[in-house]
């Protein structure tokens, strides 16, 4: 299937027909889990209204998590196949997993000033997520570190891949230390511990952010295609230029 | 088998043996990093105000962070120059094996900028007037990370090889790394002072060591590969 989604002709086709759907889509569900997280939910019983900055919260923190899995998975494909669609995916998913995780610390000390009476705490949960919107920016820094593109490409591909080992950090972290962070709550042996109404809002919200962020790494992705494409032309005319 | 085993030990000797002997020749590395950690280590007083309760409480974690910026400057260097003069293409096209090249270079620079700090390190820790009783306890937990902080250092200068600006962009990619270091680290002397066993987190720190141990040098070499590929 990668193989026969690589071909970036293909890739264009397709996804030319994807754009618009995902973008209505996406903007659907956000808009509609805006309108439960905001209006048609209920105040949590301890932090009150504050609560709905968790709907804008959790599913960047899962995003920004998600696509550094991505990110690395994509490096992976670009180092062993050499392709170079998976490293314009890769560079696509850098900045907008970058946004996630500093959306993720910027909602989270909103939510921390009021909750636990502090902008910021030094615990493991986030750290971990600074950490992570370092290992982006470490990503974005090398990718463009070099006079030609393929080196860049493929030492930031590396240090993707070096990075997945602070993604589990970030998922346990609550777990395995006593932290001011709240344990997890959805994803549980024993079931999501949340009301059903605050999880319908979330699960809207996940899948608008999700389908968003796939809508821009799409467009993110045609516009790297078409930058090649101009860049082998302008070559082609300098040497017609030459000869 | 036998003798392949030896013939690898051979080239690994003979490796730090000659990383010692160019660095060796210039003293001017090893003796500007041990200034330039006295003078982070000076600025902290300063900072702080001489007072005897809050060195005592930062001493720890202030040699902790020191360690890891005074290397900083000399990680850049430390792939550079055989990368530009072509010693790294030579030893790559040649049958000997390039993690090994790494390993070594990892090792000899450890022994050659790592065992002189961990040597001055007490005398850091009186100056910031830290307990007698923690700088043994220093001294293990830092001869024991810093193994860790200079293959990590080793991998982030084999991942700058050729690019623009280089210096600049090691330390954001490789401080993220060492923060695990740090925390065991620092954890160490911290378990003493509240009376617990050490143990825990030197065990941890060593156990990080010996995984960097094992990777450091492949990924080194992969990177170096790409470099030379260019």
């Amino acid at each position: 299937m990668f193989d026969w989604l690589a071909n970036p002709n293909r890739f264009k086709k397709i996804t030319n027909k994807l754009e618009p759907s995902l973008l209505v889509i996406s903007l659907l569900f956000i808009i509609f889990g805006l309108y439960f997280s905001l209006f048609d939910s209920p105040k949590d019983y301890q932090q009150g209204d504050a609560v709905r900055i968790m709907y804008v919260h959790v599913p960047s923190a899962w995003l920004a998590s998600f696509l550094y899995l991505s990110l690395a998975v994509s490096s992976i494909f670009y180092l062993v196949w050499k392709h170079p669609l998976a490293d314009l995916i890769s560079s696509s998913i850098a900045p907008i997993g970058a946004l996630f995780s500093i959306l993720t610390l910027i909602t989270g000390s909103l939510w921390g000033k009021p909750m636990w009476g502090t902008w910021w705490v030094w615990d493991a949960r986030l750290t971990s997520m600074l950490i992570l919107f370092f290992f982006y920016l470490g990503f974005i820094l090398l990718h463009n570190a070099f006079e030609r593109k393929v080196d860049g490409s493929k030492s930031a591909s590396v240090l993707a891949i070096i990075g997945i080992i602070n993604l589990p950090i970030i998922k346990f972290s609550v777990d395995w230390w006593h932290t001011l962070h709240q344990p997890s709550s959805i994803l549980k042996f024993d079931g999501p511990s949340i009301d059903n109404q605050m999880l319908l809002p979330l699960t809207l919200m996940i899948i608008g952010f999700g389908l968003f962020s796939l809508y821009l790494i799409i467009v993110n992705v045609k516009t790297k295609l078409i930058e090649k494409k101009c860049e082998a032309l302008i070559l082609k005319l300098n040497l017609k230029e030459l000869s | 088998m036998n003798s392949v085993y030896s013939s690898w030990s051979n080239i690994f000797i003979a490796h730090v043996k000659r990383d010692i002997l160019t660095n060796s020749r210039s003293l001017i590395d090893m003796i500007s990093i041990v200034g330039f950690m006295i003078l982070i280590i000076i600025l902290f007083p300063l900072g702080l105000g001489p007072i005897q309760e809050k060195l005592n409480i930062v001493s720890n974690a202030v040699i902790w962070v020191g360690l890891i910026l005074a290397i900083m400057p000399s990680l850049e260097k430390l792939l550079q120059k055989d990368f530009e003069n072509g010693w790294l293409d030579q030893i790559a096209t040649s049958p000997i094996p390039l993690e090994i090249v790494m390993l070594s270079k990892g090792i000899s620079y450890w022994l050659f900028i790592l065992i002189p700090l961990i040597i001055t390190s007490p005398i850091f820790a009186i100056l910031l007037d830290m307990d007698l009783k923690n700088i043994p306890w220093l001294v293990i937990s830092i001869s024991a990370g810093s193994l860790a902080i200079s293959l990590i250092g080793l991998s982030g200068s084999a991942l700058i090889l050729g690019a623009r600006r280089g210096n600049i962009l090691l330390p954001i990619l490789i401080i993220p790394l060492m923060t695990p270091i740090l925390i065991f680290g620092v954890g160490v002397n911290e378990a003493i002072n509240i009376n617990e066993s050490p143990y825990g987190n030197l065990f941890l720190l060593l156990a990080l060591t010996l995984v960097y141990l094992v990777i450091s040098p492949f990924i080194s070499a992969l990177l170096v590969r790409i470099a030379i590929g260019r």
